[in-house]
């Protein structure tokens, strides 16, 4: 209906697929070719969704972008691909940065004994991901929405002979399957009062639509999103999953995946314009979870933990931005968030890869000396996602944050740059206790291009490249992109989608975008130096290990314990369900079902000892019987007769 | 002077009655089979005496098919016992109850 079909995108949907059948079917076979050819055809899915370009901005008699139909069930249930702004920014960072992660790969996973099946594994991720962005109605979401729940368990899993990685595995999954139910009851809200699943459809609908249901369909699909998006309270599987291997929790659990929550708040706009309750509902969840994941963050001596709850800290900033309304903002920080948050990672998998798997940030130290390179990427994605002026990470999340008091939340917008602060203080900490002072561990890290005497060896360029490469964007795109306010390029991208940003605004603040701007670095340089001084002054390294055995010690209890939420769940929900599942057994089920069968049979064999007993095999007995039911008859008859 | 109905009725319940006490009382399947004859004969003569009571010749058809198929139920039943009885030295129904309960 006017919008352009563009069969092209089946190609760069179905490349990734391709990828995983080849490297699970010959996986044996192709050895470490596996990791060039997932690599080389997510490159090529990449390439075509730069090709894209044009397709997906084009606006055709008022229809945005590139809608490609596929399959025809019955009226109102047509799946198709939509190529538009939003799914092409989605798209461009599970191809291109799932591309330079599983280039990175190459060498991570070098030498592990599952190597294909790792390619195969990511391959698959990102084929279900291009589902979960690229499908035009919310049946093909929600079947994309299921697919990267199980790549995710899949590669959380992946070292199954770890029994932490296996449980991690298995308490992502069924937090992510309790979101995806409430994104299947929102399908049936949809579909009964809708009676469409296709976006289009759906969203011209939504104005006649009453209030109640709107709230009550952006709850359930919220639901799914902050399973996904580890927001508050089902966020607990996300630190755990960092039992997976390092490029994966760059790829799934901090630049896509993890994000799809604010791609479905984005997606679903239209809806969340016509229910201020379920945008207030949204914006603060996410501003919780900003804030709780950036205290909890202070906490951690696990780098990849730090790393997980700065993501979770940074996805509440996202889902926060959406959820006031400044959608443009929530999907500028994904981006941006992208970049610098894998290349966050793949430095920490630098660091983890050349201290053969220390992740402790107490056992390392003095680093920089030793891994100049992984300093300089480390200390630059820290600068970014603090938001420090100049860097990407500044651009967006001022973008995010002003965009809370534009839209009339001047609590989240206070409750942010507080986070700021808090952010910048444990990024800097880990930043200061891993690479400054002396070096407090006992693996030999090894220097670059040795071999170690543990067969493992420091990083190559396969490894360096990639990360190299992710440096580029996490400083510079902010700036060339997101500058400028409604005129920025960003703005006019996704101006056609959702209006410019003041257009849409609700009042006039009274604090300006540069004050705000200027406030939140004040907190930031806060931050950083509690930080310097706690851990990379004179005085603190004079005696650091002691220092931070110190600081272990007398960790709060409510920090440690990571604010009892996974207590709770454990108390609330786990044990009582624990305990119905026992109470099944032992009761209901032997005693109620079973003992149900048992008296039926006992009743029938009964009566059926009673029956047969007339059963005497003897004609004459028969014949007397039959004698005698003869003679009832009779004398019924005459009895009757005689009454008459 | 035509003999009343009320006699052949009579006398077609004394014979089914004393059909009906040979096959409850004797344990000979070939009295058995005889007494079951008498049964059906007793019927017999109530078809014709009613038939000829109110001048229908229905009844006396009747009583010919009864008769055709009393003929095949004893060449039947005849078989029966023979096939049952062969290998027993007395013929006895109570000994054959291998179908009781």
């Amino acid at each position: 209906m006017g919008s352009v079909a563009y069969p092209l995108v089946v190609a760069l949907w179905l490349l990734p697929l391709a990828g995983a059948v080849l490297c699970w079917a010959f996986g044996p076979r192709l050895r470490s070719a596996c990791g060039w050819l997932a690599a080389g055809l997510v490159g090529v899915s990449f390439l075509l969704a730069v090709a894209s370009w044009g397709s997906a901005t084009q606006n055709l008699g008022g229809v945005l972008g590139a809608h490609q139909p596929l399959v025809s069930w019955m009226p109102g249930f047509d799946f198709g691909l939509l190529l538009d702004p939003l799914s092409l920014i989605w798209t461009f960072i599970i191809t291109g940065v799932g591309f330079l992660i599983v280039f990175y790969s190459i060498g991570y996973m070098d030498g592990d004994r599952a190597f294909a099946r790792f390619f195969a594994y990511m391959s698959f991720f990102m084929f279900a991901m291009l589902t979960l962005v690229l499908s035009d109605n919310f049946v093909g979401l929600l079947v994309g929405w299921g697919l990267v729940g199980l790549a995710s368990y899949f590669l959380i899993g992946f070292w199954f002979e770890r029994r932490s990685a296996v449980a991690a595995a298995r308490k992502a999954f069924v937090i992510n399957v309790v979101g995806d139910v409430g994104m299947m009851f929102a399908i049936f809200l949809i579909v009964a009062n809708v009676h469409s699943i296709g976006f289009g459809d759906v969203f011209a609908a939504a104005p006649g639509l009453s209030d109640k249901l709107v709230f009550a369909i952006c709850l359930a699909l919220f639901i799914g999103a902050a399973a996904k998006s580890a927001q508050v309270p089902l966020h607990t599987w996300l630190p755990d999953a960092m039992e997976g291997p390092t490029p994966v929790s760059a790829l799934i659990h901090a630049a896509t995946m993890v994000t799809a929550g604010v791609y479905l708040v984005a997606r679903c706009a239209p809806l969340w314009n016509h229910s201020g309750s379920a945008q207030l509902l949204v914006a603060t969840i996410g501003g919780v979870t900003a804030l709780g994941g950036a205290i909890l963050g202070t906490a951690q001596w696990d780098i990849k933990r730090i790393l997980a709850y700065s993501t979770m800290s940074q996805i509440g900033y996202m889902i926060m931005g959406v959820g006031v309304g400044a959608y443009e903002g929530g999907v500028a920080h994904f981006f941006t968030h992208a970049f610098f948050k894998a290349q966050l990672f793949l430095g920490a998998g630098l660091v983890i890869h050349a201290l053969h798997n220390e992740q402790d940030i107490r056992a390392m130290g003095g680093l920089w000396r030793r891994m100049p390179f992984a300093f300089w990427v480390m200390l630059t994605g820290v600068l970014s996602i603090c938001g420090v002026p100049g860097f990407s990470g500044f651009f967006s999340k001022d973008a995010v944050i002003y965009g809370a008091l534009q839209h009339g939340h001047p609590w989240i917008y206070a409750v942010d740059i507080v986070t700021a602060g808090i952010t910048a203080y444990y990024m800097f900490r880990m930043l200061f206790v891993a690479f400054l002072g002396e070096y407090r561990g006992e693996a030999a890290p090894d220097r670059a291009g040795r071999e170690s005497e543990h067969g493992t060896h420091a990083p190559g360029w396969v490894m360096n490249v990639p990360v190299a490469v992710l440096v580029v964007p996490s400083v510079a795109v902010g700036g060339a992109l997101m500058f400028g306010g409604d005129n920025s390029p960003w703005s006019r991208f996704f101006a056609p989608l959702y209006g410019t940003p003041s257009s849409r605004a609700i009042a006039v603040p009274p604090i300006s975008e540069g004050v705000t701007s200027l406030v939140v670095f004040l907190t930031v340089i806060a931050g950083f130096a509690i930080a310097w001084q706690r851990y990379a002054s004179r005085g603190a390294q004079a005696d650091a290990p002691a220092r931070l055995r110190r600081e272990t010690e007398r960790m709060p209890a409510v920090l440690t314990n990571l604010f009892y939420v996974d207590w709770v769940i454990e108390r609330l929900i786990v044990r009582p369900a624990q305990r119905l599942g026992e109470l099944f057994g032992r009761v209901v089920d032997p005693h109620v079902l079973d003992g149900a069968v048992r008296d039926l049979v006992f009743w029938a064999r009964w009566l059926g000892t009673l029956v047969r007993s007339f059963q005497t095999g003897l004609v004459r007995a028969y014949a007397l019987i039959l004698v005698a039911g003869a003679a009832c008859f009779v004398v019924y008859y005459a009895v009757a007769a005689g009454l008459r | 002077m035509p003999v009343p109905t009320g006699h052949y009725v009579a006398l077609a319940a004394v014979i089914f009655f004393i059909g009906v006490l040979g096959v409850i009382v004797r344990r000979n399947p070939l009295i058995m089979l005889m007494s079951i004859e008498l049964m059906l004969n007793a019927g017999n003569l109530l078809l014709v005496a009613f038939a000829r009571a109110w001048l229908q010749n229905a009844g006396q058809i009747f009583a010919f098919i009864v008769i055709t198929v009393a003929a095949a139920e004893a060449a039947i039943g005849l078989a029966i016992i023979v096939t049952t009885f062969r290998p027993a030295r007395f013929v006895d129904v109570d000994d054959v109850r291998s179908l009781h309960g």
